[in-house]
């Protein structure tokens, strides 16, 4: 008796939390639905008749689609980039050992990024690259790197070392060893450190802010400018808001079981 | 061992594009910033050597003091608040074997959406005139706040906020290590008749320790540079009330342009983050078990 009460009480205790996180997203869904009336109306509706006027004045008033592709071009870039250095370095450092280029790569994690835009800055600026794709594709695998050598080192750790040594001493160079035995045994992993940098890379904010300008501006630069401009116009920052969420919403839903050690680097087993 | 050596040097090569990627990208523009921190700098122009000029003004300045605080301020109040709540929401849902889920599902969204979402999403909540938080409040006859507009509600409020954010990052790191309690200690409390608290405090929480503290060591860097949300939604106002270091800074060096003593305002965040985590990784080998 006295177990089961206990039971329902947490039920209830979980409920409630769950609906403290739910109710806000919910409440930005709704409203991004919402007549542009009826978006700012106090008391706020909770029943109204749904619209997509919000989405269709988004695409129509602003260059959303091309900041999407903006977005879209840099997140990818930056992942790409972040997979091609980043597998061969935690497979060496893994093997070898050696951590401290991983060590290195943590003081991305732990100074501000203002810290590096303010050198970058100076840097871009010298080299013309202020605005330019470049720039922020390779300032967004700062982000994107540390994810895939810190994701990837204990799926490289788990491979036991005979296998690796067996292929060594049948005379596999140690590239050949990583492409044809090591990458296939860490799939799973990579599909987590892939998925976790476009997360990242998608939703960073900082870098954008500074180095992009009016044609390269990513998509969380962009509303970001939105908000000044919105003050009138609730209803489509909330569609704005709603379509620039699905992407890492419904990527994270697939490596959810991985995304807490990914995101701890290293410092939480998963 | 001539293969040993070969297969060394492969995998040297190996890191090298990373390495290099490292050294031009993080390393280099840290020692960079340091460089910038003691100099004079103007774009174009030379820059000089200040010997610490712009220290000693960093020193002098009210801002940055004022930064100081509510960069603290907000950093105990949000880390308190996670770590808490965190732990709260772990154990409950280590009880619910049923629920936990969906719920982890759910739990998930509020850290992956980016921080532009987050901040549109409660400016529009919390807006003082049509915002669901005061219509909730006023129908519950409680008094109404301007939250983000207001001076002294605007740093709890975007405590507030990052914590809805980040609890449940913390309740998921912590109950993976629930998880990996041994269930044996548990058994030999209930033989012994332990009360359901005092198997809390005498023994979850103890061994939970080690969790919660590398659950603060990663929360610890992210508060003490606390950007996103605000610049988002308050630009460090209204007035200054939550101008913090990292936002002050970001607004000396890309508002007014003076590098170098951003330099120095970036330098100094950087050593409190850095000393937050050392201290943090000593606190975690005590009560290590």
């Amino acid at each position: 008796m006295d177990e089961k009460w206990v039971r329902r009480l947490n039920s209830l205790q979980i409920a409630i939390v769950a609906f403290l996180i739910l109710a806000p997203i919910a409440w930005m869904v709704l409203a991004s639905f919402k007549p542009s009336a009826e978006v700012t109306a106090y008391p706020p509706k909770l029943f109204f008749a749904p619209t997509l006027d919000n989405y269709v004045q988004l695409f129509a008033k602003t260059p959303f689609a091309h900041y999407t592709w903006n977005s879209a071009v840099i997140t990818v870039g930056s992942t790409l980039i972040g997979i091609v250095l980043g597998v061969p370095a935690s497979f060496a450092v893994s093997w070898t050992r050696i951590t401290w280029p991983a060590t290195v790569t943590l003081l991305a994690r732990m100074a501000p990024g203002t810290l590096f835009l303010l050198p970058w800055y100076v840097m871009f600026r010298e080299v013309g690259l202020i605005g330019s794709y470049t720039a922020l594709i390779v300032t967004h695998a700062v982000i994107t790197m540390p994810i895939v050598i810190w994701v990837l080192l204990p799926y490289f750790d788990n491979i036991p070392r005979s296998v690796l040594e067996s292929a060594q001493v049948d005379g596999c160079s140690v590239p050949r060893i990583l492409w044809r035995i090591a990458l296939p045994l860490v799939m799973p992993g990579l599909t987590v450190a892939a998925i976790l940098s476009f997360v990242f890379s998608w939703n960073y904010f900082l870098f954008a802010l500074v180095l992009s300008n009016g044609d390269t501006k990513t998509l969380i630069a962009a509303s970001f400018n939105f908000i000044g401009e919105g003050a009138q116009n609730w209803g489509a920052l909330m569609a704005a808001a709603t379509l620039i969420a699905v992407p890492p919403l419904v990527l994270a839903f697939f490596v959810q079981r991985r995304l807490v050690s990914g995101l701890a680097m290293g410092a939480v087993k998963g | 061992m001539s293969q040993s050596i070969g297969t060394k040097n492969q995998l040297t090569y190996l890191s090298v594009p990373a390495v290099v990627f490292t050294l031009a990208l993080i390393a280099f523009p840290f020692a960079y910033t340091v460089w910038l921190s003691l100099h004079e700098f103007t774009f174009g122009g030379a820059s000089t050597l200040n010997y610490g000029k712009n220290y000693v003004l960093m020193l002098e300045d009210a801002e940055f003091w004022n930064g100081l605080k509510i960069t603290l301020i907000l950093y105990v109040l949000s880390l308190a608040l996670q770590l808490v709540l965190g732990t709260y929401v772990a154990i409950l849902l280590h009880g619910s074997k049923k629920l936990s889920g969906i719920v982890r599902t759910l739990m998930i969204s509020p850290f992956v959406l980016p921080p532009v979402v987050v901040g549109m999403m409660w400016l529009v909540v919390l807006d003082p005139s049509i915002g669901a938080a005061n219509f909730i409040l006023t129908s519950l006859g409680l008094p109404r706040s301007d939250w983000l507009a207001s001076p002294q509600w605007v740093i709890p409020t975007v405590a507030f906020v990052d914590t809805w954010q980040w609890t449940p990052y913390v309740a998921l790191i912590v109950l993976g290590g629930l998880q990996s309690l041994p269930p044996n200690v548990y058994e030999a409390a209930q033989i012994d008749g332990a009360s359901r608290a005092k198997t809390f405090w005498r023994i979850t929480l103890p061994l939970l320790m080690p969790t919660i503290v590398t659950a603060a060591i990663l929360r610890s860097v992210d508060l003490l540079r606390f950007f996103d949300i605000i610049y988002i939604t308050t630009q460090g106002g209204p007035g200054n009330a939550s101008n913090t270091l990292n936002i002050y800074g970001f607004r000396k060096g890309f508002e007014f342009f003076e590098i170098g003593y951003a330099s120095a305002l970036m330098v100094t965040l950087s050593a409190i983050v850095l000393g937050a985590v050392v201290i943090l990784t000593q606190a975690r080998k005590r009560v290590a078990w």
